[in-house]
């Protein structure tokens, strides 16, 4: 490196501090005190001034709530996330990359979930287009945007929650090709799809990334739901080793009320924000079952005796 | 002879309307045969009330372990007394 070069990065260098001093001054001056209905105490900083900031120093609004938590000051909309992750678990959350493969019924609600959480960058895989027999359950899906590609339908919907997040909309289908390419970068991926071959895919393709795979699964009133890491045995556990059943399962004939989706999904979600943020156990290794009808929830443990 | 339980889960548990039982037998054939001979009519039965044609044994259609074990990953076929057989049906849907 020459001199020249030298005072070019010393310069760009000084720049940075210069700039992180500002926001952060900013910041803390745009703070406000607030006292919560049990008493804690909190510095809040309003959407309008993290947006103010963000315009003013050149740069995203997801990078100012960033520095506002690390000084522990909560941008509002985050403020109920607080006492079950914390502000350095928020950091984590906006600092990372969540997939969620197909923009259905349990990726709609999975998507809209991670926006309000605020994971920083959603990635949506899909290739369908909504139809009205998808109107009873798939959340994204309204009589206005029939005939709409659905990842397209969510990342909008996804802009209007949280427009501070980063969302990529991809129309494709994944497949054995291109799961990995697509999952890239991706630190966790979410199954919204509607048939085991392409769990087995995506499975495979986060193995190979060595990131977790959240598995769920919906029939009538029932759903399942186990998370996979890339060392567990995953679906093979309860498919056996070829994955060898039918393409579609029962609720193809029993169809999916409008709550099933919700249910498992709900669970899905909450294991991505307990694996980004490290609060509880992810549920590895054992199979959820979830019964509305009877209202039983089943936790089974895979792997034993064999 | 060994005496296990087994467990439904899900649409299987609705369905069939108990969600456990206690069989006697002497390996995983001989309980799979024991639990088509006294479940498997009346959850085809029910399931042909919601539309649904299922053909062959409700192992066919079924998944199920042993203590969480997939039959099709199971070398030893043998039961032993408190052994627990779980069976639910695969779903699919997103």
């Amino acid at each position: 490196m020459n001199i020249s070069h030298r005072v070019v990065q010393q310069n760009h260098l000084r720049r940075d501090v210069t700039s992180e001093a500002n926001i952060i001054q900013r910041i803390t001056k745009s703070a406000e005190e607030y006292l919560a209905p049990d008493g804690k105490q909190y510095r809040v900083i309003t959407q309008k001034a993290v947006t103010s900031i963000a315009d003013a120093e050149n740069v995203s609004p997801l990078e100012v709530q960033v520095k506002a938590l690390k000084q522990g000051i909560v941008p509002w909309r985050y403020l109920r996330n607080m006492g079950t992750i914390g502000p350095d678990g928020q950091v984590k959350l906006l600092q990372s990359a969540v997939a969620v493969v197909g923009a259905g019924g349990l990726g709609g609600t999975t998507i809209e979930l991670l926006a309000r959480q605020g994971v920083g960058h959603i990635l949506i895989i899909d290739n369908d287009r909504f139809t009205e027999q998808n109107l009873n359950r798939q959340i994204m899906c309204t009589e206005m945007n029939l005939g709409e590609h659905k990842a397209l339908v969510a990342a909008r919907r996804v802009n209007q929650i949280n427009s501070d997040i980063k969302v990529t909309a991809l129309v494709k289908k994944l497949t054995q090709e291109n799961a990995i390419a697509l999952l890239k970068g991706a630190a966790i991926v979410v199954d919204g799809l509607d048939n085991l071959p392409s769990r087995i895919i995506v499975e495979k393709a986060c193995r190979k990334l060595g990131i977790p795979f959240i598995y769920g699964t919906i029939a009538g009133f029932s759903g399942q739901m186990m998370t996979i890491y890339p060392e567990d045995k995953g679906l093979a556990s309860i498919f056996g080793p070829n994955g060898s059943y039918p393409d579609q399962g029962i609720e193809m004939k029993i169809g999916t009320p409008s709550a099933t989706p919700a249910m498992v999904a709900a669970w899905q979600v909450q294991e991505v924000i307990k694996i980004i943020t490290g609060v509880g156990r992810p549920l590895r290794n054992h199979i959820l079952l979830l019964d509305a009808i009877e209202g039983a929830i089943d936790k089974i443990e895979l792997g034993g005796g064999e | 002879m060994a005496i296990i339980t087994v467990r439904f889960y899900s649409l299987w548990r609705q369905y069939l309307g108990i969600d456990s039982t206690a069989l006697e037998a002497n390996n995983i054939e001989d309980a799979l045969a024991k639990i088509e001979d006294e479940f498997g009519a009346r959850l085809r039965e029910q399931l042909k009330i919601d539309g649904i044609q299922a053909d062959g044994k409700l192992q066919d259609y079924s998944l199920i372990l042993l203590n969480g074990t997939s039959l099709r990953n199971l070398q030893q076929k043998d039961l032993k007394d408190g052994d627990v057989l779980q069976i639910f049906p695969p779903a699919s849907g997103g």
